[in-house]
This record gives C-alpha cells, structure tokens and sequence, in this order.
C-alpha cells in the first residue's frame, strides 16, 4: 500500500502534472499531422526527457504516444489521410462516414472508444504485469534467451511487408548492436580504433535518425497536396454515442482484448492491431456488406484496438525488458541508457515507479477525453499547419537532440548515416522498425546466450531443462518451424 | 529509390561476407568454445541468407535496375532530398566555430527557403526556432550548445 502511495505522491506534483500536460499537447499535434507519427513524436521526446527524473520521463512518453495514436484519427476522417500509421486502418471508413455528414458522429466514437479501449489496455496491464514480474524472478539466463529470441521472432511473424526483408532488418539490427566492446569478453568489434565506435553506436541517435530523420527525408521530397477538407467546423461530438454502444459494445470488447494482446506481443503495436480488429470486426460482422460504406461498426473496433495495444506494449516491456512495440522499444534503449535495467527487480526494488506508471497511463487515457475534444474542434486550423515550416524546425530539434546525448558530433553523424540508412530501407521495402528492434535486443540476446553456455560447459540441451525455459524454447523452435514449412510450401506470406 | 531485387541481394551478400571476414580478427575467449565472434559470424550467415533469397526470388520480377520514384527523376527532386542531409553537414561543420544560434538560424532558415517558403517567413522562423531551442535544450536543459564566434561576439567570451 506505502508503494501505491509513493507513487501518488510522485505522480501529483506540479512539475510532472506540467510535464504530462505539455506532452498531451506534444502528442496531439505531432498526431494529427500527416506524415509524422506516435514513434517520431516518442524519438523526439527522448532528448528533451533524458535530462529529467524517471516519473515525469515515462509519464511524458506515455501521454504523448496515447495521444498521438488518438489524434491520428482526426485528419483521417477529415482528410483522408491518417496522422499515424495505427489509423490507416478505418480511413477510408471514416473518410467515407464523413462524407455521409457523420463525420461528428465518427470523430465522437474514435474519441470515446479510443479512451475506453486505452483504458481496457491499462487494465490488464495493471493486472498482468505484477503477476507476471512474480514469475519472472525465477528466470535465468536459459529463460532470457528464449524470451528475448522468441521476442525476436515474434516481429518477423505479423509483420505488413515481406517476412524475408523483416528478418533482414533484425538481422541488421542486431548487426549493428555488434559494434562496441563484447558483452561477454570486453574485447572492441568492428570499432577500427575509433573511440567513439568503443562505446558502441549510441542507440538514441541511431532511433532518431531511422525514425524520424527518414521520415523528413521522406517528406521533403513527397509533393502531395493536402486532400479536400470535407468539412471543416466540427458540431456536436457526443450525440448518438450512446446508440452505438448499445449496438456494438461487443465490438469494443472485442477490438479491445485483442489489441492488448497484440501490443504484448513484441515488434507488434498499435497498426497491425488495428488492422487485425478491422478485419475481425468485418469477418464477424452480420452486415458485413456495409464496410467501406461508411459504417460505424469497424471503426469502433479497430479504434478502441490501437489504444489499448499501447498498454499493452508495455506488459512484456516493464516486466521481462522485452519491447511489444516500437515506442516501448525506445523506452526500453533509454532505460538501459540510464542505468534502470527493466524487468522483475524493478518490482522489487522500485513498485512505487511501476505504480506510477499506471497512474500516469489511467490520467493520460482520461485526459484525452478533453483534451480530444479541443482538438478536434481546432482540427481546421490546426491540419492547415504549413510541411514546409514544421520539417526544417523538427530536423533542428532531433539535430540538437542527437548532440545533447553523446554530447559530440559523433551523434549527429550517426543520426545523419541512420536517417539516410532507414531511407533507403523502405525504399526498398524493408521495414525500419525491426532495426530498432535487433539493436535493442541484441545485447540481451548475446550475453544471456554466451552465459548460458558457460554456465553449462557448452551443453545445448540445457537450454530446454528448465521448465520454463523449455516450454520458451520448444514454442520458438515450433513458430520457426511453421514459418519455414509456409515458406517452402510457398504460401502468399512468404513473398519477399 | 529502389534497387533491383537482384541487386540488392548481391550487395547484402558482399556486406555480410565482409563482416564475416573482419571477425576472423577476433581473438578467441580463453577456455570457452564460443567467444566474440560467435554472433557476429551468425548475423552475417543469416544477412547472406536473407540476400540469396532475396536475390533469387527477385531474378524474374522484370524490374528496372533501379526504380526512381516520380520526384526523383527530376532535378529538383534530388536537391530537395539532399536539402535536408546537406543542413546537417553544414551544421556539423559550422556549429563549432560560428556558435549555435547563427548555425540554427540558418540551417533552419535556409531549409524553409528551400523547401519554397518567402524569404521574410524563413528568416523569421529560423531565429525563432534558433531561440527557442536555445532556451529549451541550452539553459532549460542544460546541454552544452557551441558557443563559438557568435556569443564571443555577443557576450566576450
């Protein structure tokens, strides 16, 4: 109980409140504007929360990553364009109820279900995550491996573009996790006697630049106008709401669960999970026919899914420092930076940060309801805000931001390479975000696997003694199977 | 800008077989089997894999070598993307010895300018964003930004 007090009185202080405050706004903006997204907004905030305490830290990403994947619903109705890929779902949905006149029915029911379904997601992340650090005391060295292989696996396994060139950009990832000094024996790779290269490739600077510097590149190139606005005043946003509860609670359950659990799943977030609710919530439609019509019914889904995979992202990603989804991968790479390895001590050690945490998640979902609801009535103006202005100050911003972490150029060099690096990968279809993935990954993988090998005097089958961490391994070995069998049956999955 | 499958396969084999031959330098671990260069021998292995697939796959897509996008197949198009990268370089060139603020001021200015915004609206923008980043990360957060000529300038030192 003393935690749980703790906590509150980490989480009520003036500055944190200002902090979260601030990062809604942050979120909500980055959010609703085309061509930037939840992860970029996440990249951005790293720089300007390194230098501050855990709580207010968390808190900022936390509230700025629940907004953004709200407010990318917003140009998406009136636009037609999603503000963050975890919208690009029900679009065309929304596009199309907008253009019936309902576009305040549609902006009101991703406002209110995107809240409820964030709720739902803190919910089991509340009552999951505890439970599940309790077990995880008992890992060693053989659990982690599998764990973080498994991990690993899973991001090939749902993944929109081709498998092959997803397990490439994890293979690169973990490549590039490779430079530095050895976990295992101290001794430098690939360093070539550059001091800089000893301390590895600074991973803040690296995430920046495949994440958000790629995307500027991306946009300054990109000549496409903005979509014709539908409407551009926004009435009355809580009339018939209740209606559509009634008839499609189901779907919000539903759409909610199976959110959470694809945010747990790790390299799996917020836009694949919105995708898979589309496609259940039309499979298990009775009137199936009316999607892409304007139908009300998908996006109450699909919206209530990608708020509450944030939450659940952060359930394998607090408990076993395993992230379920980019924006977790990046909190994960700066509490490792900052000396505050995730996991099951964490519990332990420190219950009243993981209390606030929760706190921070519940306050953020339900700040969204008024802080939505300005902002969809500014959205008019606020969609107008010129590219040409905003790409030059953001490229500024991860510039300094790049520097203020290594303190050197060294960053903003590496930013520079990673920018023009994660570029050319999804110019060439290969996704950017297993990238982050590996190198966050790579060092847990490595050592827990060299450890685990000492520790049984080079003998594999140790690592399927223990219970647990046989059930891990034969359940990896199982999806890898399944994945090679598909590929050599030439299944549509396995295209390149 | 996408390369030909065929490619791009053949370059991630060259990559790979290259990391591989570098960890032949790699000493060994005293007394254990696997040392430092287990893992990167591994990725490489799985990298070169990856490209053969890739390679193969790709032989009869009937692709282009190499597909430009519609923007950049003019002129302009390559300046606007090298806008951006050329920004950087100036400013890691520059930061150092003209200071933070007139860096900013003009990579950011400079940009806009670029990009087709009026001359007036980028320069106001790029010392507003220059100021306003030099308050928030300079004194708000207390990263050591270049003072360089500028603020000797300005403030003597």
């Amino acid at each position: 109980m003393s935690a749980i007090a703790a906590a509150a009185a980490l989480v009520f202080d003036p500055y944190v409140i200002m902090v979260v405050i601030g990062s809604a706004i942050f979120g909500i903006f980055v959010g609703a504007i085309p061509g930037l997204t939840a992860t970029m907004a996440t990249a951005l905030l790293v720089p300007i929360t390194f230098f501050m305490p855990p709580v207010p830290a968390l808190g900022a990403i936390v509230t700025a990553s629940a907004m953004a994947i709200f407010a990318g619903d917003i140009p998406g109705a009136m636009l037609r364009m999603p503000g963050t890929p975890a919208s690009a779902a029900y679009t065309d949905e929304s596009y199309a109820m907008a253009r019936k006149g309902q576009l305040e029915l549609n902006l009101g029911v991703n406002l209110v279900f995107s809240v409820a379904g964030g709720l739902v997601g803190v919910l089991f992340l509340i009552l999951a995550a505890p439970w599940l650090a309790e077990a995880a005391l008992n890992f060693s060295s053989f659990e982690y491996f599998w764990l973080a292989f498994l991990g690993l696996s899973c991001a090939t396994l749902i993944t929109a573009s081709g498998r092959t060139r997803a397990i490439l950009a994890l293979l690169m990832g973990l490549a590039v996790g490779c430079v530095g000094i050895d976990p295992v024996a101290g001794h430098p790779r690939f360093t070539f006697g550059n001091v800089d290269l000893m301390s590895g490739i600074s991973f803040i600077p690296t995430m920046i630049g495949a994440f958000a510097v790629s995307e500027l590149l991306r946009g300054s190139i990109s000549t496409e106008a903005m979509g014709v606005m539908v409407q551009e005043r926004v009435g009355a946003l809580f009339k018939g709401i209740g209606e559509v509860t009634r008839r499609y609670w189901r779907n919000f359950l539903r759409g909610s669960v199976v959110g959470t659990a694809i945010g747990a799943l790790p390299g799996a977030g917020a836009d694949i999970a919105a995708w898979i609710s589309y496609a259940m919530a039309k499979r298990f439609s009775k009137e199936p026919e009316k999607f892409g019509t304007g139908h009300v019914e998908g996006v109450v889904e699909s919206t209530s899914s990608n708020n509450s995979a944030l939450g659940g992202a952060w359930i394998p990603a607090l408990v076993f420092g395993i992230p379920g989804d980019s924006i977790t991968a990046i909190v994960i790479g700066v509490l490792y930076m900052k000396g505050m390895n995730p996991g099951p001590t964490v519990f332990l050690q420190n219950p009243q940060l993981i209390y606030a945490v929760f706190m921070i998640f519940v306050a953020a979902n339900l700040l969204m309801l008024p802080l939505g609801w300005a902002a969809i009535k500014g959205a008019g103006r606020l969609l107008r805000a010129p590219r040409r202005i905003l790409l030059p100050i953001i490229l500024l911003f991860c510039i300094v931001g790049s520097f203020a972490i290594t303190n050197s150029a060294y960053g903003i060099l590496v930013m520079l390479v990673f920018g023009v690096i994660g570029w050319l990968m999804e110019e060439n279809g290969i996704p950017v975000a297993p990238l982050v993935l590996g190198i966050v990954l790579g060092e847990l993988l490595e050592q827990s696997f060299l450890t685990s090998m000492m520790k049984a005097d080079g003998d594999p089958t140790a690592f399927f003694t223990r219970p647990i961490a046989g059930t891990l391994g034969v359940l990896t070995l199982l999806i890898w199977a399944v994945m090679a069998w598909r590929a050599l049956r030439g299944s549509p999955q396995a295209r390149t | 800008m996408r390369l030909h499958d065929t490619l791009l396969g053949a370059l991630l084999v060259a990559l790979a077989a290259a990391f591989f031959a570098y960890t032949f330098t790699f000493p060994d671990m005293p007394g254990q089997r696997y040392g430092p260069a287990l893992f990167p021998r591994l990725i490489a292995l799985g990298i070169m894999a990856c490209g053969v697939l890739i390679a193969v796959r790709g032989w009869r897509s009937g692709r282009p070598m190499l597909d430009l996008s519609p923007p950049l197949r003019h002129l302009q198009g390559w300046l606007a993307l090298l806008a951006m990268p050329l920004a950087v370089v100036f400013y890691w060139l520059a930061a150092d010895r003209l200071g933070f603020l007139p860096t900013a001021t003009i990579v950011v200015a400079g940009l806009c300018a670029w990009l087709g915004v009026r001359l007036w609206a980028a320069l106001l923008t790029g010392v507003l964003t220059a100021l306003v980043v030099q308050w928030f990360f300079g004194s708000l957060m207390r990263v050591p930004l270049p003072r360089g000529w500028f603020m000797q300038l300005v403030a003597g030192g």
